[in-house]
């Protein structure tokens, strides 16, 4: 009984998507089929590039809003850069570079001018935009060769290489995590910055690093977005920053840092995939997508909070 | 108000905090419960406070059986809990937070006038005399408890539960506030005073309530009661001394820390000492005289201004805690809660956390070298916990603090620094950190203890700096040192 409600509170979002997934199944025509679920999984390969890191920087006891505006400047960059020189490697270190560069200015920023995380990357945010809007003068930019789409989109083993490349990123900030010094001192720090700080380890130093990476995964998610899209421009969706955040705390990783998980966000990723699968499946108005989703969202925190609250 | 509680039972999860417990709380007496960590003696306080919800049994007032399931309902019977962590907006000024809730108004407005008048009239009465206008966060943490207390009196609370007001006191804060208790007492107040500081308890009073394991062994006249009879009651075996031998002070040990004029701003000056290997040395003082202060610079927390440290002969010229801990310096930080444990996470991951760079090859954790060093001082330290893979959060204090220790000692550190090594710990778990300590000197470990306890500066260390206004006023050695003179030099020694 005990160890059937830990679980069942552990795993809570597993429990959730399972409902969702064998609901759907039962309820829904199209929903259980080879080709929707391949849809569902390659459609959520870029966020999870991003969200791999950024539940690094979440537990770390940071929150990295710009990543949005990182997702939009860099291909910006990138696509100049692959207009110019027609090459897609450079393309894509241009993107990495940009998101690593933002990383560490927010870093270094946080780190050493002791603000606060979300009000750092909420105005290096505005900044971004900015630089975005000046270097795309305002107008699309377009890749100039359309073939190179298929680096995202071919398929392997039925499934699109960006999905592969999600995959390769979530093992990475999992052994990160789980695996190394590192990630150890990600959850100290994220616990008890005080005692992570007199247990040798460098806060500022971890800071920067955890911020750097987060920006890496959105420069690139950004980069590879937009060879798939073939263009990108500086008023282009940025919401993806939202749903990154609401799959890493609907997962179960504290928004306050020091505990979560990687498979936690990956978990909170499909959930609401799926959610929103099944509501296009079904017919609901996007509109009122938006608001139960909102809700949610809402009840999977409330849940949490009740269960911690309970437990101390 | 007479207040009866029969029968009280309260379960967490799978421990029995309280098991069918029954006392009566006269009008107008100090009354404490004592125990250790776990007793139950705080979930009781809590209980009657409104804070947790009894699972059976029954409270009575004036004879009256009274159902409440909150602190707001117990207030309205005049009951009001001043918790061991201090519920005061920091940033607001005292009579703010005294009048938090209840404020006069004027239609929406707060009447400031009327307001001030109340508040003229509750130091009177209380005599607590504070200024109004001094934001909370600005007090000494005496004077905090002392906002609470009024925070109390302008509620109209007859009884008032003090959870460990003590623990966090310098000795003249202590006194202060033991003054004050018997004032209010004098008012016909009830105080329920819960606290493991026993001279305190045997000073103040009236009836004592000794609990263990969830359940009251006695109550008693504190005339009837000492030191030791009350240990034994609370541990429930004969107990021995509170402090294990000294080991022979070694004159002849080399010298692991030479510390040469440092100063720090204000915050200390011109302090000179030296630690040998084998030796336990003694940090007195009061609140704010400097000492936490002082270790921290010399661990590299904080920066200092002008002079210099020696560490087994070498002059340090970096100073960070990662630098410390790699030269095998051990700290033990002055607040387990806010800088020592990290809450969400084991046993093991909380010990080896200073010392991954050397369980590391290229980043990756060696998980079975990791679980070799934690099992060992996990062992060494005698933490009660199923296994070192519990979330240290679920242990009790003396456990985590325990853990703590596991953690600095991993590091086989030459210099351990420990400040305030056994700040609410309870009693079985203080003789245990007493005899590591003792044995790690022993075994030619040089520790430096920064403590508020008199009892534990005198029993433990082999010599006693007393500092005062970021000074050292005082070295007293040998086993002639008295409490008293420790006191006297940390009220009154000279600063030059």
């Amino acid at each position: 009984m005990n160890l059937l409600r830990q679980s069942l509170s552990k795993l809570a979002v597993i429990w959730a998507l399972a409902i969702v997934f064998l609901g759907l199944t039962f309820t829904t025509d199209n929903f259980f089929s080879v080709m929707n679920l391949r849809n569902i999984l390659d459609q959520q390969a870029f966020i999870l590039i991003i969200a791999g890191f950024a539940t690094i920087v979440i537990i770390s006891g940071g929150f990295d809003v710009s990543l949005g505006a990182i997702y939009i400047l860099s291909p910006i960059v990138a696509l100049k850069v692959e207009n110019s020189t027609g090459s897609l490697l450079y393309m894509i270190l241009a993107g990495a570079a940009v998101g690593i560069a933002a990383g560490i200015v927010n870093g270094l920023i946080i780190a050493y001018g002791n603000i606060n995380s979300f009000i750092t990357t909420l105005a290096t945010s505005f900044i971004l935009f900015g630089l975005a809007y000046i270097l795309s003068d305002g107008s699309i930019l377009s890749i100039s060769d359309i073939e190179t789409r298929s680096f995202v989109t071919k398929k392997i083993f039925g499934i699109t290489s960006a999905t592969w490349m999600a995959l390769v990123f979530l093992i990475i900030s999992w052994i990160l995590l789980e695996r190394t010094r590192f990630g150890r001192s990600v959850f100290a720090v994220g616990g008890n910055i005080e005692a992570a700080r007199l247990s040798g380890i460098r806060v500022a130093r971890l800071q920067i690093i955890a911020f750097t990476l987060g920006g890496f995964g959105a420069g690139l998610a950004g980069a590879l977005n937009s060879i798939r899209t073939t263009s990108a421009q500086a008023s282009d969706d940025f919401s993806v920053i939202f749903a990154v955040i609401a799959a890493i705390v609907v997962g179960g990783t504290s928004i306050a840092g020091g505990s979560g998980a990687i498979w936690r966000s990956i978990a909170g990723v499909f959930f609401i995939a799926v959610l929103v699968n099944g509501f296009n499946l079904n017919g609901i108005d996007p509109v009122y997508q938006r608001i139960i989703q909102g809700l949610v969202i809402l009840l999977a925190v409330g849940a949490d909070s009740i269960r911690s609250k309970r437990n101390t | 108000m007479k207040i009866e509680v029969k029968e009280i039972s309260k379960r967490f999860g799978a421990t029995l905090a309280l098991d069918s417990v029954s006392l009566t709380f006269e009008s107008g007496e100090i009354h404490t419960l004592v125990g250790e960590n776990g007793a139950g003696k705080s979930t009781l306080g809590k209980i009657i406070a409104g804070v947790y919800q009894k699972d059976s049994g029954t409270i009575l007032i004036d004879g009256q059986v009274i159902e409440y399931a909150s602190t707001y309902e117990a207030l309205q019977r005049g009951i009001t809990i001043i918790a061991q962590e201090l519920s005061l907006v920091p940033s607001r000024s005292v009579i703010e937070n005294v009048f938090l809730g209840i404020e006069d108004t004027a239609g929406p407005f707060v009447a400031r006038k009327k307001l001030r008048e109340r508040f003229t009239k509750l130091v009177a009465s209380s005599g607590i005399d504070i200024n109004p206008d001094t934001p909370v966060g600005a007090l000494r943490n005496g004077d905090q408890q002392k906002v609470e207390i009024l925070r109390a009196l302008a509620r109209n609370s007859t009884t008032i539960v003090m959870d460990e007001p003590t623990a966090r006191l310098s000795a003249d804060e202590t006194s202060a506030l033991k003054r004050l208790i018997r004032d209010l007492k004098a008012k016909g107040h009830t105080i329920i005073f819960v606290s493991h500081f026993l001279n305190d308890v045997l000073e103040i009073s009236d009836k004592i309530s000794i609990m263990r394991d969830g359940r009251l062994v006695r109550t008693s006249l504190p005339s009837e009661e000492n030191h030791n009879t009350l240990v034994e009651a609370m541990t429930g075996a004969g107990f021995g001394k509170a402090f294990p031998e000294k080991s022979a002070s070694s004159q002849s040990g080399t010298a692991v820390l030479k510390v040469n004029n440092l100063t720090a701003g204000n915050r200390f000056k011109n302090i000179s000492f030296e630690i040998k290997s084998g030796e336990i040395l003694g940090i007195a003082g009061l609140v704010g005289s400097g000492r936490t202060e002082l270790v921290r610079s010399i661990f590299g927390v904080d920066r200092f201004d002008s002079g210099s440290v020696e560490y087994l002969g070498k002059t340090i010229t970096r100073f960070s805690p990662a630098q410390s801990i790699n030269y095998g310096i051990g700290f033990l930080p002055e607040s387990r809660k806010d800088q020592g444990i990290i809450p969400a996470r084991s046993l093991s991951d909380n010990i080896s956390l200073p010392h991954l760079r050397k369980l590391t090859r290229f980043g990756w954790i060696n998980k079975s070298a990791e679980r070799g060093l934690v099992n060992k001082f996990f062992a060494l330290c005698g933490i009660k916990a199923a296994s070192p893979q519990v979330h240290i959060s679920t242990l009790s204090g003396g456990n985590q603090q325990k853990a703590l220790f596991a953690r600095s000692l991993a590091g086989s550190p030459k210099l351990f620094i420990a400040d305030e090594p056994t700040r609410g710990v309870d009693v079985g778990s203080k003789r245990a950190i007493y005899d590591l300590l003792t044995a790690q000197a022993a075994a030619g470990m040089a520790i430096l203890v920064v403590s508020s306890e008199l009892d534990e500066v005198v029993g433990l260390t082999h010599r006693v700096l007393v500092m005062r206004e970021g000074q050292i006023v005082k070295e007293l050695a040998g086993k002639s040192v008295t409490e008293n003179e420790v006191l006297e030099a940390a009220f009154s020694g000279k600063v030059s």
